[in-house]
């Protein structure tokens, strides 16, 4: 049934909201940090049977860990569209699913 | 020799075909893989979807069924079979 709402009846309003809740950047941190652990175990079982691989020697070169990460990054990413440069990170698509660590050097 | 214990923890659905396809590749209905740079190349594909462990020896599907079993809550004394000989003998 048709329910007259404001989000369906009056065109532009968003429900999405603009930031993010703590809970949710405490689960963003959480992903960070098993995302980390992932790699770390992978890079040390590869160490220990005196191998390399370029994806994860790659990965420490380029990426920051969690904890030297700065707030900014962790819950925010660059957009050009934007007055400030940046947007929440939960509007970036499958945001729960990928890794988003870096920014643009200056914004 | 090790090995890589890797287990789903995040679904694939809806990215992009690359990560399905590699989740396939490594076939997680196996759940141990010999450390490789092969496989660790695929592991960094999926990093968000997975956990791993780096394991000594491979753990068979029995062991991996029993690290999952709940405690029973009881243990028994005496199994029946020994009941049933004691019986017979008096």
């Amino acid at each position: 049934m048709f329910k007259s709402t404001q989000a369906l009846f009056g065109g532009l309003l968003w429900k999405t909201p603009w930031r993010l809740s703590s809970p949710q950047k405490a689960r963003q941190r959480k992903r960070l940090r098993s995302v980390d652990r992932v790699v770390d175990t992978v890079s040390a079982a590869l160490e220990r049977n005196g191998q390399t691989s370029k994806a994860v020697s790659r990965w420490f070169a380029e990426m920051p860990r969690e904890e030297e990460m700065l707030p900014k990054d962790k819950y925010t990413l660059f957009d050009k569209k934007e007055k400030s440069y940046r947007k929440s990170i939960h509007k970036l698509p499958k945001w729960t699913r990928v890794s988003q660590r870096v920014n643009p050097p200056g914004f | 020799m090790s090995y890589f214990r890797i287990t789903l923890v995040r679904s694939a659905i809806g990215l992009p075909r690359r990560s399905t396809d590699v989740l396939k590749a490594l076939g997680l209905k196996k759940l141990f893989h010999s450390v490789s740079p092969s496989v660790a190349g695929q592991i960094m594909k999926v990093k968000e979807l997975v956990q791993v462990e780096e394991c000594q020896y491979r753990l068979t599907k029995q062991e991996v069924h029993l690290e999952r079993k709940p405690d029973p809550g009881y243990y028994t004394e005496k199994s029946c079979s020994e009941q049933r000989g004691e019986l017979g003998g008096q």
